[in-house]
């Protein structure tokens, strides 16, 4: 029973026992919840219930969420934990025993004290940076004037004087000069640095020439330099600036230093994280409940074989509560929970990536898995490669501690390793042609063609395969004779062509082939209201043969990867083997081999697995598959940061 | 042009088109991943694996080369002696994979910098991005395909 059944359960409660309900429920995580509002009963009720809205403390809640999260970024942003490649496609979380966990919650006060001094350190680490870009700014504008042995306050302008600072471009330079000596006689002009882009000068004149000059200077893109809150020479204030950065960065490791030392918290805030971020899923999921002043309802989907668990738990651990339960109706949008036994289940994961299945729908994966296995071993084909696939799989399955999806995806890889080794002893590929040993079956190589048709075929058979089980489908819903319109003349008119092509009894498969296309002529229109339209759709509809053609040509892929991972293995074995010869020579052949096999069974798994995907989705699941349907998403424990393991004394 | 002449040049072409198209597609997969990880440097793995898928055209258009030059004796033992005719043979064998492997390693690079984006939002759904890339390089293993039944069906 690939699809699990699902009964429509209410849950109807004391209003005291409602936190404990909800705790229960989210524990054993077997219930969806659905927005009592939402049902069709809802109407009847409305005038005994009134919706319930989330506790008032969820806000709180919500903000101790954040807090924490704060204190959590805020430390990887500084004392980042980086994940290793593996747990980047894992995620990484932080293992902890029941026990542990509910003494981290135990100190979950302590949160405001460490938040506290997080914002504070954060608060001085901003100021730091703030004050530390100033003092650069400045150090940038000063550097020019650092040979100007005259202190800043004392530039400025007089009654009689005027006097001050100026950057000019250096190609307006000269031009300047020559004017200032023309407009005005008495003035002074201090070249005291030039970068090659600009010239700095300080320049002195009479104060009632001021006019004149910053005329003149504005045509000449001269730009004052004021420095308005520093006294003292320039190199003065550098060395003080200078001095004051040091003091900064001094200030900074000791804030860094205080925030190391709440680092020992992490763990006990990426627990309480979890803990409030699923308290506060449980505060929301009162918004879906209706209740009267002193009961409650509880509305949700529960699968079949949980249900007398679930009954016995609320009946053994509630005073009050009544849990009741029905047959979902026909119309009712029903979640889908997979649930595959055996050697089918890790290629659960194949179905969910391309679509969940409807909920009466046939559950494709244990019709699938056969196919992918084969595929994957004809894919990869190389028995070298198919032992050291498997023994990584299996390697990381035993290290790692991985979600639903990722154990069964390397389940998967487990067994994609065993079908490979078994085609490459098939067929001859063993690192390529590092080891030649005859194949059992036939080398692909010396027979390409037996090695296509062998794929083509194959293929023709899941295609059939899928057609096979929409006629089945079609049978079970009903409709007979669409599984004769639909499948039936198809395979017969196929068939008929495929023996009239090979030329095996020509006559049978002539006549086949004409049966077979008049059925489809006559009944492929049927849809359609006038006789002429039915006539013409039914003639229409034979040019779906090339989509029949296209979809079995598509299984070509199968030979040329298996090929293409044995040549490339063939590839390395060569290039290495030009390096043979002297002792360094022989390293630089070890290194080739291991570097370049492994390289290329990592691509050819890779392409092994998406084109093998592939065929399913397109050519396999078209036929008989719709899916669309809804993932059945239980109200449970979700954590973000920590996994709850066994304790290692039990 | 001698025959052996001919069919290097097929050699030539199969390798270095089909491995210029994988080498614009992994160029255009980085930039974007480039641009993911600024933001996000822990999805450096998942960007990886759909930088490496457009790589495997260069590889096809490598081991059709490689298939011509263990049939002409360049990897190998001797050279075989080719007349002109049978050189073009092999240059013509190696045209569908030289073409088609730089076209779609072109495309799949840009199919891919989406998916790229479609992590950086979505990163559970990553192997959606990496079955509309796959969708492209179809085309590549047919261009192989044709090219394998053409070197397997000339007569030496």
């Amino acid at each position: 029973m690939p699809i699990i059944d699902m009964k429509k359960v209410y849950l109807l409660g004391h209003r005291q026992e409602r936190e404990k309900i909800f705790n229960l429920l989210h524990g054993m995580g077997t219930v969806e919840l659905v927005d009592v509002k939402s049902g069709e009963g809802w109407k009847e009720f409305q005038e005994l219930l009134k919706p319930e809205q989330p506790p008032e403390d969820i806000s709180k809640v919500d903000s101790k969420r954040s807090d924490i999260r704060f204190c959590l970024d805020f430390f990887q942003r500084h004392f980042p934990v980086r994940k290793s490649m593996i747990e980047q496609f894992t995620g990484s979380r932080l293992d902890l025993t029941g026990e542990q966990f509910n003494n981290y919650i135990k100190t979950l006060e302590q949160v405001e004290e460490i938040h506290r001094a997080c914002r504070e350190a954060e608060e001085n680490l901003v100021r730091i940076r703030n004050e530390e870009t100033q003092s650069q700014n400045l150090i940038e504008d000063l550097k020019p004037w650092v040979s100007l042995d005259l202190p800043l306050e004392e530039v400025e302008e007089g009654s009689w004087t005027m006097m001050d600072l100026f950057i000019v471009p250096i190609e307006q330079y000269s031009a300047l000069q020559e004017n200032l000596i023309e407009t005005v006689s008495e003035h002074c002009l201090d070249e005291v640095f030039s970068d090659g882009e600009n010239v700095y000068f300080f320049f002195s004149a009479l104060a009632e020439k001021k006019q004149v000059i910053d005329e003149l200077f504005r045509g000449k893109a001269v730009t004052r330099a004021s420095f308005p809150d520093v006294s003292g020479t320039p190199s003065d204030i550098l060395d003080s600036l200078n001095e004051k950065l040091e003091e900064l960065r001094q200030e900074r490791s000791a804030v860094l230093n205080e925030v190391e030392k709440l680092l020992v918290h992490r763990p006990m805030l990426m627990a309480c994280y979890d803990y409030m971020d699923n308290e506060h899923a449980k505060h929301q999921a009162v918004a879906s409940l209706a209740g009267t002043d002193n009961s409650f309802l509880l509305e949700g989907w529960a699968p079949v074989p949980v249900m007398d668990d679930l009954e016995t738990t609320v009946s053994e651990k509630t005073e009050t509560a009544i849990l009741t339960s029905r047959d979902p109706e026909p119309d009712e949008d029903v979640p889908v929970l997979l649930h595959n036994k055996g050697p089918a289940d890790p290629y659960e994961v194949v179905t969910r990536l391309y679509s969940t299945p409807k909920k009466h729908e046939l559950d494709p994966t244990p019709f699938m898995a056969p196919f992918f296995f084969l595929f994957f071993g004809i894919c990869l084909s190389d028995a070298g490669y198919g032992i050291m696939l498997g023994l990584l799989a299996f390697y990381l399955y035993r290290k790692l501690t991985l979600g639903q999806s990722g154990r069964q995806l390397l389940k998967l890889l487990m067994l994609g390793g065993i079908s490979a080794f078994a085609f490459g002893i098939l067929l001859g590929g063993y690192f390529g042609d590092l080891i030649e040993l005859p194949p059992l079956l036939f080398d692909p190589l010396e027979e390409p063609m037996t090695m296509l048709i062998a794929a083509l075929g194959i293929g023709l058979f899941q295609v059939y395969f899928g057609m096979g089980l929409q006629a089945y489908r079609n049978m079970k819903g009903g409709k007979p004779m669409d599984a004769l319109y639909d499948q039936g003349f198809w395979f017969l008119f196929l068939n008929g062509l495929i023996l009239l092509v090979v030329g095996i009894i020509p006559p049978i498969g002539l006549w086949m082939t004409i049966a077979g296309a008049a059925g489809l002529v006559l009944t492929q229109g049927r849809s359609q209201h006038s006789v002429i339209l039915k006539f013409f759709s039914g003639l229409l509809s034979l040019y779906n043969v090339t989509q029949y053609l296209s979809d079995v040509l598509s299984y070509s892929r199968l030979f040329a990867l298996g090929l293409a991972s044995v040549v490339i293995g063939m590839v390395v074995n060569s290039v290495g083997e030009l390096a043979a010869g002297s002792i360094i020579g022989y390293v630089v052949l070890v290194i080739i081999l291991i570097g370049g096999h492994f390289f290329n069974m990592i691509i050819s798994t890779l392409s092994s697995y998406v084109h093998t995907s592939r065929l399913q989705y397109l050519e396999f699941f078209n036929k008989f598959f719709e899916g669309g349907g809804r993932s059945f998403q239980p109200f449970r424990v979700k954590n973000n940061y920590v996994d709850i393991v066994e304790s290692e004394e039990s | 042009m001698e025959g052996i002449e001919i069919a290097m040049l097929g050699v030539a072409l199969a390798v270095g088109l089909a491995g210029s198209g994988s080498a614009i597609g992994i160029g255009i997969v980085g930039q974007s991943a480039c641009g993911l990880i600024s933001e996000d440097p822990d999805k450096f793995g998942q960007t990886l694996l759909l930088q490496a898928l457009p790589g495997t055209q260069g590889i096809y258009g490598l081991l059709a080369g490689f298939l011509i030059m263990q049939d002409i004796g360049i990897v190998g033992e001797e050279l075989v002696e080719l007349t002109v005719w049978q050189g073009y043979a092999f240059l013509m064998a190696a045209l569908p994979i030289a073409i088609a492997g730089f076209s779609s390693g072109i495309y799949q690079g840009r199919v891919l910098a989406s998916s790229i984006n479609l992590i950086a939002k979505r990163p559970e759904e990553m192997g959606k991005g990496i079955v509309y890339a796959v969708m492209v390089e179809t085309y590549a293993v047919f261009a192989l395909l044709a090219t394998i039944l053409m070197l397997f069906g000339i007569d030496l």
